[in-house]
């Protein structure tokens, strides 16, 4: 965080990552993206909009720092720099927590304005952790936003949700970029799981990345730690992808989950052209 | 496999869940976005009655509008009786 006065400079892009439905990975994506993205050497302000049930705090292991939340500073009780918990591991990142005593009916859009407002000063990047479901906190992680990122997983009930969001978004003038998350190649090959390119074709968004389950996300989020620091998590991996897609680096693939990892019977089937 | 290298030999191509799922997710998606509002239905209906009394006399109590929806396809019907038709005024 800068300290000298930027005026009215906005120098910061806020991207809000959102997904309709709960539990398919918004908080973890939020926090590995802003791990990633401060790696690459920009400072990032991390915001938990998930106001009454945080979470963001415990996935970064910062629990234990909080002093002042979003709601603090929306309020003006408070200023960036008391709210912004430096995270000591990653320089340049910053958490703002969401508040656990108040409800999503706590702030408007106007005061989420301002708050973007402030925090474009001072940051490069402002990732917004939505939160799930389409009311108050939903407009509220919104507003402000210069660009969206749908999380979704390969599940209809996560596709459907995505839909409707993503027309929410169209609605305010922003263009989301589809994350596939939790892709098991294996199911997607023995047609139990949806692939990245059926939820793409149903959800017809510009795809920015494809994150594969990996049981190590799970144990990064219990010590708290980032997935994207362990360099051969294929998730990690993704993540910093995606990170660098976001910083407008277009030289950088997006890797498709290995579909052709085929069974002994497949191949011997296919040698004897008996495989359609 | 199953429905590649076993299906072959049994003749049996059954439909695997992610097929059936992107085709259900297709036609979710649709209906889902056809979902009409009843406030939304009556601005149309009101709409609908100031075009048409423009060329017809027609009973505006009467008149009945709804969205019908059948398999895989949905339709706006209208119902008015037509009272006369109104002269063309030049």
């Amino acid at each position: 965080m800068s300290t000298q006065k930027r005026g009215a400079d906005l120098k910061g892009k806020v991207i809000v990552i959102t997904s309709g439905k709960g539990g398919v990975g918004k908080t973890t994506t939020t926090a590995s993206l802003g791990a990633a993205i401060a790696s690459l050497g920009k400072t990032v302000a991390v915001v938990d909009m998930d106001i009454g049930l945080r979470n963001l705090d415990v996935v970064m292991g910062l629990e234990n720092r909080i002093v002042y939340n979003v709601v603090d500073l929306a309020l003006g009780r408070c200023q960036v720099k008391q709210a912004a918990i430096r995270d000591r591991r990653i320089k340049g990142l910053y958490l703002i927590p969401a508040s656990q005593s108040d409800n999503k009916n706590s702030l408007n859009t106007d005061d989420m304005a301002r708050v973007t407002k402030k925090l474009k000063q001072e940051f490069d990047y402002i990732l917004i952790d939505c939160p799930a479901g389409i009311e108050q906190g939903f407009e509220n992680s919104v507003t402000g936003a210069d660009e969206a990122v749908v999380v979704c997983t390969p599940e209809v009930s996560a596709v459907r949700d995505a839909d409707r969001i993503i027309g929410l978004l169209y609605a305010r003038s922003i263009t989301p970029k589809l994350i596939v998350n939790r892709i098991v190649p294996q199911m997607v090959i023995n047609g139990d799981m949806l692939s990245h390119k059926d939820v793409e074709d149903v959800l017809s968004i510009e795809l920015i990345g494809l994150v594969e389950m990996d049981d190590r996300v799970i144990a990064a989020t219990n010590t708290g730690s980032y997935i994207t620091n362990d360099k051969t998590s294929k998730a990690g991996q993704a993540y910093t992808r995606i990170a660098q897609r976001m910083l407008g680096d277009k030289t950088i693939p997006i890797k498709e989950p290995d579909y052709d990892q085929k069974g002994i019977w497949s191949k011997i089937g296919s040698k004897l052209g008996l495989k359609k | 496999m199953k429905n590649g290298f076993f299906g072959k030999f049994f003749g049996k191509t059954k439909e695997s869940s992610r097929d059936i799922a992107k085709k259900r997710l297709q036609f979710a998606l649709i209906y889902d976005k056809l979902e009409v509002s009843d406030e939304i239905l009556e601005a149309l209906q009101k709409d609908i009655v100031d075009v048409i009394s423009k060329y017809f006399e027609i009973d505006k109590n009467s008149l009945k509008l709804d969205i019908k929806r059948q398999d895989d396809l949905s339709a706006l019907e209208l119902n008015t009786p037509i009272l006369s038709a109104k002269r063309k005024s030049k």
